[in-house]
């Protein structure tokens, strides 16, 4: 018996055709929790979550639900209930008997089902719209149909694939935190796909970050956000400079590495090694500008591109002594007055414990 | 320009060809049934207008030197056969779409040998069917023989209007469903085949129509009680009265009346599927 409600143990995924669609993937949720899945077209949240529900067979590993192993276990009799991004509403039928649907086939009285049905109408707020069809409710209302008829039968977990992906980013946005505040309220643990970074990082307690079937990394939004722990994570999440180059010092904490932009120090993650192939990771947020005379810092500079600023915001694009282009993202306060006129001169510099140095291919 | 015009003509002249021929012998038909009888033939000119014919085809006429339509139970059989025809061809073709929802292996090799029950000339089927049926000692009926035949026929088409049906068919709903505890049977009768159905209204309408004016399957394997296109047959053989067109017409009204519920059922539910489209073209935009 284990205290997760819900566990994956080297869960893969083969299909007919051969394609490894996920591989061996580990996770554990603690109850309660909000769940996302975040990762480009094609690497294997859908095939992920179809798994867990059941939908999908599981061609190796465990899955435990509570502490049940629900591996070989149908879809309908699995404690989850899933929210498709087509939301997948039936249209023969109202709102209110899409709600009930679920609860129809469980044994209870008509009062209950009643009673349930309108709770979590008034919950989500369709009372307006209890007797209409799917035909007559806007992209927002289908969303919440979709998410009441999934919480209505009460599931131990909630699968999300894409909920907000057919609605406009206004409505999009507020949904968000509507989804997030009701996920606080009822204490469901939410496993929620998506492929924007933003949404991921917003929305989830923590974050599952996968490519190409493999789970690259697991954390809280922060981590993910500031200690990438892989290449493509500091591709995929955040706003990183990336300077690639070679190994020159890896014992300890910090490490050294040779680019063609300036030799750098900075954490080492993972088993960096000597002489291999490595990877500086700097967030955007952490740079700062001008000279300095401060010690613990790397420094690089470069000429300004072009400055773009975006409210309080500004992406300042900069040509590095090599030739390479690189984008610095930061806020208009940490400027400082530098001139950003295209062809100015721009030093940058960052505390070298807030910067880490990685393998470039991370295989292990 | 020229061009242009030209090719409107051709196509005006072709079009009105095809609704001629289409219409013509119809036409024809019901004018002539409203000939003078018992005298009148089934030729033109009408003698005088009246409905003697068709007092004729419901034995209301007084008695004359025309016999009256062998076509009472004929008609009686046709009918049950094609609705019998009809449920089991439209069961049989949903569960084989069904079937084929998901690839297995040997499909391809089902799908032909369906389809070939379609695509085998009738009069071949029939003769074949008469050589098995007497060489295994079985009676030729038109419950029996005739009725296997005119399901192996009619079973295709009901499985590719299925086919096709499902083809646009999206799957999430009955995964919705069973994400939400409802077994895989219920799923089908309370998602699956409430959506589907103007699909299933589409295939019963071809089962019934086609088994009902089934002519070549039914000519050996009927047996002797005969079906009402072989009954009608056997009256061409003797002389033609036009009791016959007066017939012709009723029948044609009453395929009529089943298009025209089929139609307003297809209506209601397509009209439910379009503005669930255009609901959804609206969120977009
Ligand atoms: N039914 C299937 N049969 C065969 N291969 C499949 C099937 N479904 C998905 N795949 C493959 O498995 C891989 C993972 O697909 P999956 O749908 O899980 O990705 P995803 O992360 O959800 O992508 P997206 O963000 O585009 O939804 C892809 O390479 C895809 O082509
Ligand atoms: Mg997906």
């Amino acid at each position: 018996m284990t205290d997760f409600d819900l566990e994956l143990k080297q869960i893969t995924k083969i299909y007919p055709g051969g394609t490894l669609a996920v591989e061996a993937f580990d996770l554990q949720v603690e109850k309660g929790e909000f769940l996302s899945f975040v990762g480009p077209s094609g690497c294997g949240k859908t095939t992920t979550l179809r798994m867990i529900a059941g939908l999908e067979d599981i061609t190796s590993g465990e899955l435990y639900i509570r502490g049940v192993n629900n591996t070989h276990i149908k879809a309908e009799q699995r404690p989850t209930a899933t929210i498709f991004q087509n939301y997948a509403i039936y249209p023969h039928m109202t709102v209110r008997q899409n709600i009930e649907f679920g609860l129809k086939i469980r044994k209870l009285s008509g009062s209950e089902i009643r009673q349930k049905t309108s709770n979590i109408i008034d919950l989500l707020d369709l009372g307006s719209v209890a007797d209409a069809r799917e035909t007559s409710l806007s992209g927002g209302q289908r969303q919440r149909v979709a998410l009441a008829r999934g919480l209505v039968t009460e599931p131990e977990i909630l699968l999300l694939d894409e909920p907000l992906g057919a609605l406009d980013a206004n409505l999009r946005r507020a949904i968000q935190d509507e989804l997030k505040l009701l996920q606080k309220q009822l204490n469901i643990t939410f496993v929620f796909v998506t492929h924007a970074q933003s949404e991921a990082l917003g929305m989830g307690d923590r974050i599952v970050v996968m490519n190409s079937g493999r789970v690259e990394q697991i954390g809280a939004s922060e981590d993910i956000y500031f200690n990438p722990q892989t290449p493509f994570v500091a591709r995929f999440i955040g706003k990183n400079l990336l300077f690639e180059g070679a190994i020159t010092s890896a014992s300890g904490k910090i490490g050294a590495i040779k680019t063609p932009n300036g030799q750098f120090k900075g954490r080492l993650i993972g088993n960096a090694a000597n002489n291999a192939s490595g990877l500086m990771v700097v967030p955007s947020e952490y740079i700062s500008f001008g000279k300095t005379s401060k010690k613990d810092v790397n420094t690089v500079k470069g000429n300004v591109e072009l400055a773009n600023f975006i409210s309080n915001t500004v992406i300042i694009y900069l040509r590095l002594a090599n030739g390479e282009r690189t984008k610095i993202e930061t806020h208009v306060a940490k400027l400082d007055g530098q001139d950003l006129n295209t062809g100015s001169e721009l030093n940058c510099y960052w505390d070298f414990n807030k910067s880490s140095i990685m393998l470039s291919e991370s295989n292990g | 320009m020229d061009k242009v015009v030209s090719l409107r003509w051709i196509l005006g002249i072709f079009t009105a060809l095809f609704v001629l021929f289409l219409y013509g012998p119809f036409i024809v038909m019901g004018i002539l049934s409203f000939q003078q009888g018992p005298e009148g033939g089934p030729q033109f000119p009408i003698i005088e207008w009246s409905s003697y014919w068709y007092q004729h085809v419901f034995g209301l006429a007084p008695p004359s030197r025309v016999a009256p339509l062998p076509i009472g139970e004929a008609l009686i059989r046709s009918l049950t056969l094609a609705f019998a025809t009809m449920v089991v061809s439209t069961v049989m073709g949903v569960l084989t779409a069904q079937a084929f929802r998901r690839p297995f292996k040997g499909s391809a090799v089902v799908f032909y040998s369906v389809i070939l029950g379609m695509i085998v000339p009738g009069v071949l089927l029939g003769l074949g069917m008469v050589l098995i049926a007497d060489q295994v000692g079985v009676a030729r009926n038109w419950w029996s023989t005739a009725f296997v035949l005119h399901v192996v026929y009619t079973y295709p088409f009901a499985f590719l209007v299925m086919l096709a049906i499902f083809n646009r068919f999206d799957e999430s709903v009955e995964e919705a469903s069973l994400s939400l505890g409802v077994s895989p049977a219920k799923t089908f009768r309370k998602v699956t085949f409430p959506i589907i159905f103007p699909g299933v209204l589409s295939a019963m309408l071809f089962a019934f129509t086609l088994s009902y004016d089934e002519f070549p399957r039914t000519l050996f394997t009927g047996g002797s009680d005969v079906t009402m296109p072989i009954a009608i047959y056997g009256t061409f053989a003797v002389e033609i009265h036009p009791n016959l067109f007066a017939f012709g017409v009723l029948s044609t009204l009453f395929s009529f009346s089943l298009l025209a519920i089929y139609g307003i059922l297809l209506t209601l539910s397509v009209r439910r599927q379009r503005q669930r489209a255009s609901g959804l073209q609206e969120d977009i935009s």
